[in-house]
This record gives structure tokens, sequence and C-alpha cells, in this order.
């Protein structure tokens, strides 16, 4: 007993000890040990990769032993914990668009891959999207797995039954804005009330904020989301709100998915992987969805990176890894795959993407895609990003629900952002 | 060790009425008893809630350097108004939830307990919303609220009454989740009553029939008294529980929490401050409070409903 | 119990657990069916075929029987530590006196109340230290005794064991753990028998910790080789749903084997004897 109370007591000083100085064994830049396994460990989550791509990948470097594991679930928490850990750290990772720009701060747990020779392939990628991965003071840290351009998906069908266009060249033409398609979505109503032309306007606000140039926070960490390029984004979706032309129906939610095939949900506007989850959804359906330009121009959502760990055994080797496992052919091997979206337009070219889609009525849609894909504004994106826009779509979803008036919505939003942002040192 | 020496005799511990009292050491067995658990906790458990409860006082962004601050969290949190809101919504969660659920756990459980067929079947039954996948329940409660294609809204349709926007409404989404959460843990409860009433001895029962006692009598003079303790338990289990209550709304509405924020529990809200928005410190905070909150709460309860029975 | 009243009880008992077992029943529909059958309006409430499809694919993708193996260990050894320690702590708790008892159980109680997600990083340094990272040695020990069966049994052991049966027990000579072992144990055959139930459960699903804890792809537990069902889109929820569908099986097997223990006439029965 005198021992067990003994521990008891040690144990607890120690602990407080530990948890007072928690902090000096992560405060040593990129701590962790060296992955000495003699394997080259890969994480991704499932679907991130193209598998035929990994298991050439593999086969293709005997000597490196790659180990890749799909990692389910919450795929970040898991990072954050391994590295804090210091033990069992990945040779190399990847890391998902929306967590990159909040990874940036902790750089120097990556490995800079201008530093390894990737300037002779950066030139390869997107610039816009190679950006979303470059510190402020020029360091890379990721190389871009793919990307979301976005376009707007819409059921041929029921346009034409409305009345409206329904070939993509003359829907692109006609919907070049969000105020166009807000007043073809009126006559929609009046033909068809059960087909609202927007799903979702908390969905429709985000595509509209990623069309822009500016998003809640500049470069000199100055809080911008009470500007008018936030605000004209929130006047569009309450327009759409008001004008009854959106069908409170967030993506991924059962009635979208029974609305894509009902023909009650006729249009997504979303990145390129949405296809994969229209095609999950729709039975009867097939055939007649096409492909247009996203109203207002093209956007992004998503889109991920391979990075390399300070813990790598070898940062060359691992480099060369994911030159080669995301070299232009291989990311439209990777389309095919899983329509993992390349970052590189060199892959436009290749027969993975011309090919014609049959889920799309035989439409090319790396036609939409492509010239999308090379138009992405380029915006700053700061770490909180994400943290400060979350009050915009709950304040939006008061609207939709009529429990608060637009302005009252907006105040509140805009407050609450302010908040967040202060907490954390935006001005 | 000290502990002799803070112990002197009469003033702590509580030696049994009646008997001599006897040095520490003679307790040896009792405590011997018991080690495993406090051992396990020092070595597992100790160090983690330390962490917590210091992150309350930093600032960390989950890969950084940790930085003291101090009050500071605490002083956002005071003018924090998303997170009173999202205190109002667990206690109204937590209201609508564990008293129906804990309710009609009693009742089903006194109703198989005096069933003599199919006992296993229903116990069965009871016991499978606890082991059914969670993805399924929130895709099945999901679509049974849904507005255009929903279980609910195509019966009242059936019937000529109006339907309502469940998932997209404050009340709808409060109402939606707290029936996830009854379905849930009904059956559960059900099962720890039922083990409860295994233990009144059949003779009391026995006892109150030749008495002419009714089954509502009998169910207030014996069994509820007799419970009391196993009561006791699950109103502070779920106490814990509902308070803490995360997953239905984030699988129901979203990590928003829907219109008017109405699903946005504060373990919700602790979970979107650490894993989306990066802010550790302030999740830890509010981790805290939550500790606070529950600590509170399972006071009341322990003091309402421990009663005479229970020493 | 006259007839109608009977009957009453069991249409009641019947809707209530119709109610419990409707959304299982959607498992096996889903489990049955393809993904856009899920989605279908009005919805599809038969079975389909294609339930030997979404078997195979799930055999295909995940190594499901390795992984059921490991998890047996971890959920089998949880819950035989779990038991005897907590057994042995709540009947201290419930019918000895000793100094500091209030205190202790205060603290035991006190540790349920902090929310468990944000311990995370910690409890992974610790494991570091331990060298256990990996191993399944991190899902057993740590939850191998818990506040809540100690909570639990207490709780029973206050009104189920008489402290007459314990005297009486002492005078015929048995020590602690005699008195434990043959008073104690068996009159708390159905509050073990729930202990023992929820303990295997919870080992079984617990999904969060074991993902972040387990490093090696080929040594995981079911639930996180079963995560990776999960794409991040178009996921094929027929094939998620199968493969929690084969996950249940064993979770029935074990509640119809402990049930047993709630049976009455086994628990006097064994007091007397």
């Amino acid at each position: 007993m005198e021992l067990s109370r003994r521990t008891l007591l040690a144990g607890s000083f120690a602990a407080v000890a530990a948890a007072a100085t928690g902090c000096s064994s992560s405060m040593d830049a990129g701590a962790g040990k060296k992955n000495t396994t003699g394997n080259l460990a890969l994480w991704c989550w499932p679907g991130g990769l193209g598998k035929s791509v990994v298991d050439d990948t593999v086969a293709h470097f005997p000597d490196q032993h790659i180990k890749y594991t799909e990692i389910g679930g919450d795929f970040k928490q898991k990072l954050l914990t391994t590295i804090n850990g210091g033990t069992g750290i990945p040779d190399v990772t990847g890391i998902k668009g929306e967590d990159i720009a909040s990874l940036l701060p902790q750089a120097e747990r990556f490995v800079d891959l201008k530093s390894v020779g990737a300037d002779s392939v950066l030139g390869d990628y997107l610039e816009w999207k190679v950006k979303q991965a470059t510190t402020l003071d020029g360091k890379v840290i990721g190389l871009p797995i793919d990307i979301g351009p976005t376009a707007l998906f819409y059921r041929e069908d029921v346009f034409a039954k409305a009345g409206l266009p329904s070939d993509p060249a003359k829907v692109g033409a006609q919907l070049k804005t969000w105020e166009d398609l807000l007043a073809a979505g009126l006559e929609l109503r009046k033909a068809n009330p059960k087909a609202p032309i927007v799903a979702d306007a908390t969905d429709m606000f985000g595509t509209i904020v990623n069309q822009g140039t500016e998003r809640y926070i500049d470069k000199d960490n100055k809080f911008i989301g009470d500007q008018d390029h936030i605000r004209r984004a929130w006047d569009l979706a309450v327009k759409a709100i008001t004008t009854k032309v959106e069908g409170r129906t967030p993506g991924g939610t059962p009635d979208w998915n029974a609305g894509l095939d009902q023909g009650t949900v006729p249009t997504v506007t979303g990145a390129a992987w949405v296809a994969l989850d229209i095609k999950a959804a729709c039975k009867t359906s097939i055939g007649k969805w096409r492909v247009a330009p996203t109203p207002g121009g093209p956007a992004n959502f998503g889109g991920s990176f391979l990075t390399i760990t300070k813990s790598a055994a070898d940062p060359a080797a691992a480099f060369e890894v994911i030159k080669y496992l995301l070299s232009p052919d291989n990311q439209a091997k990777a389309f095919a795959d899983a329509q993992i979206f390349p970052a590189t337009p060199a892959a436009y070219d290749k027969p993975q993407l011309k090919a014609a889609d049959p889920f799309f009525g035989g439409q090319a849609t790396i036609d939409v895609f492509g010239p999308a894909a090379k138009n992405i504004p380029i915006a700053y994106e700061a770490p909180l990003d994400a943290a400060v826009a979350a009050p915009y779509t709950a304040a939006l979803k008061s609207v939709q629900a009529g429990s608060k008036s637009s302005e009252v919505a907006w105040q509140q939003a805009v407050s609450q952002a302010k908040q967040i942002g202060k907490r954390q040192g935006v001005q | 060790m000290t502990l002799t020496a803070t112990a002197p005799p009469r003033s702590t511990g509580t030696p049994a009425p009646g008997r001599p009292r006897k040095s520490i050491w003679s307790y040896w067995r009792f405590y011997l008893a018991l080690s495993p658990f406090y051992v396990l906790f020092a070595v597992f458990g100790l160090y983690p809630v330390a962490s917590t409860i210091l992150l309350a006082f930093q600032k960390w962004d989950g890969l950084g350097p940790r930085q003291m601050v101090g009050l500071q969290n605490f002083r956002f949190l005071i003018e924090d108004s998303t997170f009173w809101l999202s205190l109002w919504n667990t206690l109204v969660l937590f209201v609508m939830s564990t008293a129906p659920t804990l309710t009609i756990a009693l009742v089903l459980a006194v109703m198989l307990n005096s069933a003599i067929r199919f006992k296993g079947v229903y116990r069965i039954a009871y016991f499978i919303p606890n082991i059914t996948s969670l993805v399924a329940a929130a895709i099945f409660f999901a679509a049974v609220f849904s507005t255009n294609f929903g279980l609910i809204n195509s019966g009242l349709r059936a019937l000529g009454l109006p339907t309502e926007d469940w998932l997209g409404q404050p009340w709808g989404i409060k109402i939606a989740i707290s029936t996830m959460i009854v379905w849930q843990w009904t059956g559960y409860n059900t099962i720890i009553y039922l083990a409860g009433l295994q233990a009144i001895p059949t003779e009391q029962y026995e006892a109150a029939k030749v008495d002419g006692a009714g089954p509502f009598r009998t169910f207030f003079s014996i069994t509820l008294p007799q419970l009391r303790p196993v009561v006791l338990f699950t109103v502070i289990i779920s106490t814990i529980g509902g308070l803490q209550t995360f997953t239905e709304p984030q699988v129901m509405v979203g990590e928003t929490g829907g219109a008017d924020q109405s699903g946005l529990t504060t373990v919700l809200y602790f979970y979107n401050t650490a894993f989306r928005a990066n802010d550790y410190g302030y999740a830890g905070a509010i981790a805290v409070s939550i500790f606070l909150l529950v600590l509170l709460f399972t006071a009341i309860n322990w003091r309402l409903f421990r009663g005479r029975s229970t020493e | 119990m006259n007839r109608g009243r009977g009957i009453l009880l069991h249409v009641l008992l019947t809707i209530a657990g119709l109610l419990c077992l409707f959304p299982f029943f959607w498992t096996l529909v889903m489990a049955t069916n393809t993904t856009s059958d899920i989605y279908r309006y009005p919805p599809k409430f038969t079975f389909g075929s294609q339930f030997d499809d979404n078997v195979r694919h799930v055999l295909e993708n995940v190594a499901f029987f390795s992984s059921m193996a490991n998890t047996a260990i971890v959920a089998i050894s949880t819950t035989l530590l779990v038991l005897f320690f907590d057994s042995l702590a709540a009947f201290t708790f419930a019918k000895f006196r000793f100094p500091g008892r209030k205190t202790l159980f205060v603290v035991l109680l006190a540790t349920m109340l902090l929310p468990a997600q944000l311990s995370v990083v910690p409890q992974f340094q610790t494991m570091v230290a331990f060298g256990w990272v990996g191993s399944l040695k991190a899902l057993v020990i740590p939850a191998a005794a818990n506040a809540f069966g100690i909570f639990w049994l207490r709780q029973y052991f206050q009104n189920s064991v008489h402290d007459e049966l314990i005297e009486a027990a002492t005078l015929d000579g048995c020590g602690f753990l005699g008195v434990y072992r043959h008073v104690a144990l068996p009159s708390a055959r159905p509050a073990l028998a729930f202990l023992g139930i929820f303990t295997f459960v919870a080992s079984w699903n617990d999904y969060f910790w074991p993902l972040i804890v387990l490093t090696d792809p080929d040594h995981l537990t079911l639930q996180v080789a079963l995560s990776s069902l999960n794409k991040a889109h178009g996921v094929d929820y027929s094939m998620v749903m199968t493969g929690a569908l084969l996950a249940m099986v064993p979770l029935v097997i074990v509640f119809i084997v402990f049930a047993r223990q709630f049976i009455k006439g086994a628990t006097e029965g064994a007091i007397r004897g």
C-alpha cells in the first residue's frame, strides 16, 4: 500500500510538472524521431489517392519499401496527435485543402520541397494551387494531389421541361452571373415549383466567396469579413432565399441525395469531385446530368497536398516518390481511378480526361473543368479563415429558417466572426 | 509517508461505529482492493486531466509552442454569446431527452419484469439500439425528419396535415436530436433497471400482494424505494452523458448546429473550437466550464435523489 | 394478473421493441441493396439481392477476420479485467468503512466528469513514453478498471448484498476475499452481466482512441479497419452498412450469452447454495 500511495503521489507530481513543461518537447521545431524502420511510411485518407497509382508507385520504388496507410475518420487529428507525440510520424502525408492554411504557420515541421529539388517540377502545377502551400516567406511544403474546380451540374431534362436552355453551351451563355441564375430560378419555379434552382443558399454563399480574390482576413492579419465582397455574397444568398428559388437542402442530406435522382435538386454548384456523390445517389437519372461553367466564374473547393515531414528518413528520396506519384501521367490515371481531378494542366489533354462520360450524356466534362481550373482566382487564405467563416453559414441558416432578418443575422455573423478573430490576434 | 500523521484519531476517517478504532494499516485489504482503478488513473488519467486544465490558461494552435495567457480565455468566455447559447441548448436538450428516456425505461423495465413470456426476445430488441451503427442511425433519423422525402412528413401529408421543415427550424432540430437520443438510450437504461429489479426479493412482492396492494401501490411502496440506488446511478450517468451531448447533433444538423445554432451543444462548440478553429486553449477553457457544469448538476442530482435510504 | 392486462402489456412491450428495432431493420435493408436504392423515393423497405456482393466488397477492402481477432482479444481481456477490478472495488466501497472512503469515492466520480476529447494528445504522449504506440496494450491496460463500473456495482451491492450475509460468512471463517467470492459475486450476477455486456460493447465499438494509437495497417481493430470504407466522396453506404452489420453479429451473441444471467432463479439459487 505504501508503495502504491507513494507512486500515486509521485505520479501526480510528475504529471503536473510534465503538463507545465509539456511545451518543451513540442517547441523544438520539427521534433520527433526520424523514421528508422527502413520503410517509407505514406499516409492518406480513403479515396485520397488513386489506387492503381499507389500500387504502381510502390512497385516502381522497390528499394523504398513504401508502406501505404489509409486512415479513415478524422485524419487531421490523427496526424496532429502523432506529430505531437513524436513517434511513428509518417515520412510522407496527405494534407487536405481545408487544413493547409492552418498548418502553414507550422511549416518548420515539414520539409521545404524547394530544398529537395522541387523547383524543376513546380511549374507543372497550377500556380494558384502551389501558392496555397507556400508560406509568406516562400517555403513550399506540399505538392498538389488534386484540385476542386467548380461547375454547375444540372439536370438537362428538368431545364428543358421548364423551357430553359438545356445544352451546356447555351446554359453557360445564359447563366453567366448569379443574377442570371436567380432569374432563371424564377422561371423554373413557375414551371416546376418542386425544383428550386439553388439547392441550398448557404452552399451558394460559400461558392461566391470562393470566387473572389479576397476572403475574411487579409495578408496584414486584418479582418475584412464585414466588407463589400462578403456582403455581396451574403445579399445574393439572401435574395435566393427571399425569392424562394432555393430549397434549403444542404449537400449530403437525405433530401439532397434523393432529390438528385428525383429532380427536386436540379442543379449542384460544386467541385469536380461532387460528381462522385451525384453518381452514387443516382439510378434513374443517369445520362440526364450535364455540366456548365459556374455562374459568376470559376471557384475552387478543396484539393489536397502531399507533404514530407521532418521525420522522413531520406527527404530527397521521399521527394522522388511523390514527384513520381503526382506526375501529370499519374494524375490522369488517378482521375480515371476515382475522379481525383489533376492539378497539372498537362494532364487535361490525356485520354482519361478527354473521355466522354455517359453519366453526363456523353459530355467530356474537361471542356468545362479544364478552363475553370486554369482561371481560379488567387486569394490569400489566412490560417484562421475557416474558423472565421463559420458564423456566416450559421447565420444564413437562421435567415433560411425565417427566424432572423437578413440584417440582424448579418450583424450577428460579423460580430461573432470578429470575436473569433480577436481571440487569436486578428485586428 | 505522511498519511498516518495527517489522520489524527477521531478527526478524519470514518471508523465504523461501535467498533474499536484501528490503525490505518489494518485496512490494507480495502485499499488494495481499490488500488487498481486509482493506480491506472494516476498513471494514465492524471496527466491528461492536468494537461487539459492547464490548456485553459494557454494559447495553443495544436502544433506550435504553448503560451501562457492567464485568465484571458475565461474573459473571452464570459463575453462569448455563442458559448452561453450553447449552454442553453445543452440544458434544453438534456431535459428533453433525459426525462423521457428514464421514465420510459423504468416503465418498460417494470413491465418486462412482470411479463412471463418472450422476456429474452424483448431484451434483445431493447439492446439493439446500443449496437446499431451510428452512421446507420444518423442516416435513418435524418431520413425520418427530412422535409421532402421524410417519413414523418409523408405521414403528415397522408393525413392532410401541414408538414414541417424539421431539420431547418430551431425547435424541429431540438425535437429531432432528442428523439434520436431517447431512441439510443432508453433500452440501455431499461436493461440497467431490469438488473436492479432482480435484486428486490420476491418475498416483498408476495407480502404486498397478501396486503392487497395493487400494481401502482406496489410500484411506489416497494419497487421504487428498493430501486433507489440504481435510479440514482442512471440519473448521474445520464447527467454526465446528457450534458456532454455531441455526436447526435453533429451527425444530424452538422457542426454549425443548424438554424439559430439550435443544435450547437457546449461539447460540439468545444469540438469546433479545438479541431476546426485550432484554438485549443480556448477549447480547454470550454472543457473546464463543462466540467464545472456537470459537477454542479451531479451534486444537485446526488442531493435530490439520494434521499434517506442510502447512507 | 388477468388476461386483458397481460395482452396490453405485451402490446406495449412489442411496440417499444419494434421502435428499437426499426433502424436496425433499415441497416439490413441498406446492406442488401445498392447505395442508390437507399435514396429512392418512395423509400425502399424490402430486402434486395445485393447482400452477397456487398459482403464480398467488404472482405475485399478490409482485413475483416484478422481485425476481428484483434478486436476480440481487446474486448475479452478488457471485459474480464473490468469485471474483476470493478467488482472488488465496488464491493469494498459498498460494504466496508475505512478512512478516506468518502474522499476516494468523490474522486472516482469526478474522473467521469471531464470531456475526454481534449485529452487525446497527452494520452498519446503517455503511450509514447511507455512505448505502447501501435500495441493492443494501449487499448486494454488503461481501460482495465473504470469509474462507471465501480459506481454501478457499488449502487447494486448496497441493496442486493445484505450485511447479515456478510456477517454470517465472516462468522463461518470467510476472509475478505472469501466474502467477496461467496457472497458478493453470486448475488450480483445481473449487475455483473450488465457491466460485462456494456464493457464488451464499448470496447468492441471503440473507434476514436484505437484510430489514434494503432499504427500498423496490418494490425488494426475492426472499427478502425471498417472506417477506411468511408471514402472522402461518393461513399458506398450499402457497403459501409454491410460492414457495420457484420461487426454487430458477435455483439448479439455475447448479449444473448450474458443476458441469461438476468434470470432471477439462478441468482437466488446461487445465494442459497
